[in-house]
């Protein structure tokens, strides 16, 4: 089976610091897979750089579905299947719930066909957001805010989804549902699924395959209960976590 | 339920009044003022049509008006070309400034195109002095041919084309192209994050901006029958400025009231003599005081809302829903 994305030799200088140091990645078809890592490892910038937000260093090659992602525009690369969401939400502010995943759909793949507002709708109701679909943005939980960011991800119709930290800022019940709810889209969509993690418990119970940084490279490859384990792991992040003995 | 049925109801109001209002008191000086009104209506929609909703401010919206403006003069005085030819080739004019700044400078995030549109008007607000032999200088052009004779007449064809162009501007921003632009105003990585193209929807909505506004720079120099350099001016763009915030950004109707209530606001302050631009400014400083949201646009707002709850009670009743612009 070949790699829906294939990474390799992905290196990022900001000036003297070195943020991403020679990864590579084979992600398949239909997985979960979870990157791990302290703060400052590196992994959103691994993000911004599959995405097209910053460009990598000369000698990378990134390709999707075999295409090849260098060079592309962030819109060009969503366009191709992409989606992603960031760490801190960022909803369309001063558009409803509803016209936020209406915009998700918009671009690329996601106006291909079908009504967008009933597709939006669906979407919200899949999130657990129906009822909100008027709404302002601004008066949703953090918690909503980030089902919305995953119903405005998913209404670009995706075959990769990347989710930055979705479960930052969210309180032990709302983590769960959110988590069920990666469940579910993993399941029914059959949606491959690459998301940053700290909270460990529900990162563990989540993935297939853990890559964990550090330092910006790959320090540990594998089974979420084998990464956890590996020495280079313990003494880069878990040894740090309060949620290591959880 | 929907609102449309109100906002067509207030539109017809608006139209009837200000179609009214020189026939109920027939006078060619207030006829002047509701014509310079109405154009600065047009100038005001457009500007919103593309800072407003995008979020990216024109400090220099007088280069379109003053490219339309000039090459009607140009057209009409150099070349004794009808004056309706200018409409269109103005429109062109203004949509290659805009394509000229906005290309470069619209990729960029940062103060860029703000800066472009500012030193733009400026340059060419120069230019036409420096070159006053082609240009005419401080006199400007002279002697251009009106679209219309009868000043009446004008002013219904004004009207008319604020209507259309605010209509037009309307139900683009109320489509899924108005959508994009109010979502680029909120954020920018996110809508490229849902593929969209952030760069070309804002390089349109510049060129569709530039383009009417061009229009109406034209229009003004027919009415006038000249143009000057002070057609460039900063103070221009800023009192277009001015009129959005005050008729309520990104509504596109609002600018319009805006427009009006402040050129009337400026015409019944003349007999205030020395105080005039006191009183204008302290009333300016007022609305957008206490006012931050404007007042032409919020005010409609809570009528619509007000007349939606008294049709069906149970809405007033419903949680906070965003309202529509």
């Amino acid at each position: 089976m070949s790699a829906l994305l294939e990474v390799a030799h992905l290196h990022k200088h900001f000036g003297g610091l070195h943020a991403v140091r020679n990864v590579s990645l084979a992600i398949e078809p239909g997985e979960v897979v979870g990157i791990l890592g302290p703060n400052g490892a590196g992994k959103t910038t691994v993000y911004n750089l599959l995405t097209g937000f910053i460009a990598p260093d000369p000698g990378a090659r990134i390709v999707f579905r075999g295409t090849s992602l260098l060079g592309l525009a962030p819109y060009r690369v969503a366009a191709l299947g992409i989606s992603r969401t960031f760490q801190l939400c960022r909803p369309f502010v001063g558009l409803s719930v509803l016209e936020n995943v209406i915009v998700g759909g918009l671009g690329g793949r996601g106006s291909e066909r079908g009504d967008l507002d009933a597709r939006a709708r669906r979407l919200l109701a899949q999130v657990g957001l129906a009822g909100k679909e008027g709404l302002a943005v601004e008066v949703l939980s953090y918690g909503d805010q980030r089902r919305l960011e995953i119903a405005r991800a998913l209404a670009a119709k995706p075959a990769l989804l990347l989710l930055d930290e979705p479960f930052a800022g969210l309180g032990s019940g709302e983590i769960a549902d959110l988590s069920a709810l990666i469940r579910r889209v993993h399941a029914h969509q059959g949606l491959t699924v690459v998301l940053i993690e700290h909270k460990l418990r529900e990162f563990m119970r989540l993935v297939d395959r853990v890559v964990a940084l550090d330092f910006g490279e790959v320090i540990a490859e594998g089974l979420p209960e084998d990464v956890v384990r590996h020495p280079a792991v313990v003494e880069a992040y878990i040894g740090r976590d309060d949620d290591a003995g959880a | 339920m929907s609102g449309r049925p109100v906002d067509v109801a207030g539109a017809s109001v608006f139209v009837t009044v200000m179609a009214l209002l020189p026939v109920v008191f027939p006078s060619n000086y207030l006829i002047g003022v509701l014509t310079v009104s109405v154009l600065y209506g047009i100038w005001a929609v457009t500007w919103d049509f593309m800072s407003g909703l995008t979020g990216r401010e024109n400090f220099g919206h007088a280069l379109f008006i003053g490219v339309g403006a000039y090459t009607a003069g140009f057209m009409n005085t150099s070349f004794g070309l009808p004056g309706w030819w200018s409409l269109p080739a103005s429109m062109l004019m203004a949509v290659l400034f805009a394509l000229l700044i906005g290309l470069p400078t619209l990729r960029l995030k940062g103060p860029y195109f703000a800066l472009a549109m500012l030193s733009g008007s400026v340059i060419m607000q120069r230019l036409m002095l420096i070159f006053w032999e082609q240009t005419g200088g401080e006199e400007g052009l002279n002697g251009l041919t009106p679209l219309i004779k009868s000043q009446l007449g004008f002013y219904y064809f004004a009207l008319a084309a604020l209507v259309a162009i605010a209509a037009l501007l309307l139900a683009l921003s109320r489509s899924h192209f108005g959508l994009i632009l109010r979502a680029i105003r909120g954020d920018e990585a996110t809508c490229q994050a849902a593929g969209i193209n952030v760069t070309f929807y804002k390089i349109a909505s510049l060129v569709i901006s530039a383009a009417f506004a061009g229009a109406g720079g034209a229009m003004y120099a027919h009415y006038q029958l000249q143009v000057s350099p002070q057609l460039f001016a900063v103070v221009t763009s800023i009192t277009i400025i001015t009129m959005v915030y005050v008729g309520g950004m990104a509504s596109i109707y609002g600018p319009v009231g805006g427009a009006i209530l402040l050129v009337l606001l400026t015409e019944l302050l003349r007999n205030f003599g020395e105080w005039r631009l006191m009183i204008y400014s302290c009333a300016l400083i007022l609305i957008l005081f206490f006012l931050p949201g404007g007042l032409v646009a919020p005010t409609w707002r809570r009528l619509r809302a007000r007349w939606a709850a008294r049709r069906t009670p149970a809405a007033a009743l419903a949680s906070p829903q965003k309202p529509s612009p």
